[in-house]
């Protein structure tokens, strides 16, 4: 058993550590396997920014060559990619395309605003509370798996062509995804931090409001981003029947008279839109959630 | 230090617990009380009794599945006896208090809040006013030596700070009894001594009862005043020992422990007994 007399330690060689005798660093390491497919490798952040728009390059690339591989009398169904964004030009300056794509933007903010004030009070009730859960969930998750397209006759019935019906088709093709994607992630707060609010006291609404939710709410922040997504893709079939207006009526129009450049010119918009909306999600995550992003 | 409450449930409670402290209850009555989970499948607790002493670390120990947190987890409130009763200062446990402050294995600090936000919350849910919220917190971030910390996030702290942050809002809410639930197992070797001198630390400061949940036979020896061995399933208590060798002592090196006459004589039989459980049990 060692004894415990020794109050200090023995001494040791007092000065700096003699290191090489040059200042010149080691040459770098090469690993022996630098692959560009490494299973699990690394990618720094430049090289991944680069990567992606190397990916973004190729596509316009390969629609590019494709278009010229087309015989030239068959060319105006693929347009190459300078037609596509000279007619989103052409459409903003001289048809009036902004107003259509503005009218779009609202119906799918609108409508996801109003889906998400339905499905995270849901969401997080239902996960905050078991019965509540039993109750909803098997009718939530049986309304998941009905076509949103299917709803189109119901709300022209009910609706007519009005904005409103476009919003409720919108409305309903996300709502019950959100619901359980949302109860998803409420569930998967640790049990730990319910557990130890209750032993400090927490009320049950406390618990709720001040523990469960902002410990989901990244993650619900996160689910809404992948969900606005799916309420692009749900735009044209929302503006396609009897819609005066919106992107989705742009190309439907164009469809007739077969413009298949306008029609691209649709897709491309949505396209954009769709990654701006994507961005401005990460953004309102990195200023509401500073704790995730916080520098290690 | 002293709390004033201003959420009148708690006052009520807090003076109900005032009053059996005074006519002389202890924090922990444990009565006849039997756990069974899965339907009587399994006996986590069977017909256990036992009191726990004012000012008193007591460590509840025994094999993994012994029902050494089943009991800790009755008292917190947390779960419910299947037969007999638990009280608290002579009132039943109707639920988790605040007067039960517990610690946790699993990393409790909230990953939204920073370091000072997170000590504040339990004060905040009782009613502490935010000047006095402040000022405790900083005290008791000052005993877990976070103080240079009070604005980090967790995520930017390592699994023994976090668990140091968890230790400081327990405390900061002025509980009667701290519940430890294994609350170093998910840290390494090093820190979990770091540790135990710091509950020592705190111990010695603030005068709390504590019971202790841990399979560490070293850490119960080092920390308790008593240690209660479970046996596994049916969980029933085993030995009930004093730390008589300690003489008392709490010992802010933990070097100074294991070569203090005794130690090594109470520490062979903690193995013994624990070699006694798990013979011929593949775990």
């Amino acid at each position: 058993m060692p004894s415990n007399n020794t109050e200090s330690s023995p001494q040791m060689p007092s000065g700096p550590i003699e290191t090489t005798e040059s200042q010149e660093q080691a040459p770098l390491y090469t690993p022996p396997r630098a692959r560009f497919l490494e299973v699990r490798g690394s990618v720094g952040k430049y090289e991944s920014a680069l990567l992606g728009l190397v990916g973004v390059i190729a596509f316009f690339g390969i629609w590019e060559i494709f278009h010229y591989l087309t015989p030239e009398t068959q060319r105006k169904f693929l347009p190459s990619v300078e037609q596509v964004v000279g007619e989103i030009y052409v459409l903003i300056v001289d048809k009036g395309y902004m107003a259509d794509v503005g009218k779009s933007v609202y119906r799918i903010y609108v409508s996801f605003f109003a889906a998400c004030l339905l499905a995270v009070p849901l969401g997080v009730l239902m996960g905050s509370f078991v019965k509540l859960r039993a109750l909803i969930n098997p009718t939530v998750g049986g309304l998941r798996y009905l076509p949103a397209a299917s709803f189109v006759p119901l709300l022209l019935v009910y609706f007519g062509p009005t904005d409103f019906a476009k919003l409720a088709l919108l409305f309903l093709g996300c709502v019950f995804f959100l619901i359980a994607l949302i109860l998803d992630n409420v569930l998967a707060v640790p049990k730990e931090f319910v557990e130890s609010a209750q032993t400090m006291g927490a009320s049950r609404r406390h618990i709720v409001l001040r523990v469960t939710f902002p410990a989901a709410a990244p993650q619900i922040l996160d689910s809404m981003r992948n969900m606005i997504a799916v309420s692009w893709t749900y735009l044209v079939i929302a503006e396609i029947v009897a819609a005066t207006d919106g992107i989705g009526a742009v190309m439907m129009r164009a469809a007739r008279f077969l413009h298949v450049d306008i029609i691209m010119a649709g897709i491309l918009t949505i396209g954009i839109l769709g990654v701006l909306t994507d961005i401005s999600f990460r953004i309102a995550g990195r200023v509401l959630f500073p704790h995730m992003y916080a520098r290690r | 230090m002293g709390t004033s409450f201003t959420s009148k449930d708690h006052i009520k409670r807090h003076t109900a617990l005032e009053q059996g402290r005074a006519a002389g209850e202890p924090p922990i009555k444990a009565e006849r009380v039997t756990k069974e989970y899965v339907g009587g499948k399994v006996v986590a607790l069977d017909d256990v009794s036992v009191e726990i002493q004012e000012n008193q670390v007591t460590a509840l120990i025994g094999p993994s599945g012994c029902g050494k947190t089943t009991l800790l987890r009755l008292i917190s409130g947390l779960e419910y006896p299947t037969r007999g009763s638990v009280q608290v200062y002579g009132q039943p446990i109707l639920g988790p208090g605040p007067e039960r402050g517990m610690v946790f294995q699993a990393y409790t600090s909230f990953p939204w809040l920073n370091v000072i936000k997170n000590v504040e919350h339990g004060m905040g849910i009782q009613g502490v006013p935010s000047a006095e919220r402040r000022e405790r917190a900083q005290h008791f971030l000052r005993l877990v030596h976070l103080d240079q910390f009070t604005n980090s996030y967790p995520v930017q702290l390592s699994g023994g700070m976090k668990q140091r942050v968890a230790i400081a809002r327990t405390l900061a809410q002025d509980p009667q009894l701290l519940l430890l639930d294994e609350p170093f197992g998910a840290l390494d070797a090093q820190v979990t001594w770091e540790m135990e001198e710091m509950i020592i630390e705190i111990i010695e400061s603030e005068s709390k009862t504590v019971i202790l949940v841990t399979h560490d036979i070293q850490e119960a020896i080092y920390l308790a005043d008593r240690i209660i061995f479970f046996t596994r399933q049916p969980g029933k208590i085993k030995a009930d020992l004093a730390m008589e060798f300690k003489a008392g002592k709490r010992f802010p090196k933990k070097e100074d422990l294991l070569t203090h006459p005794g130690y090594v004589d109470m520490e062979k039989q903690l193995y013994q007994m624990m070699r006694e459980e798990i013979q011929g049990r593949v775990s």
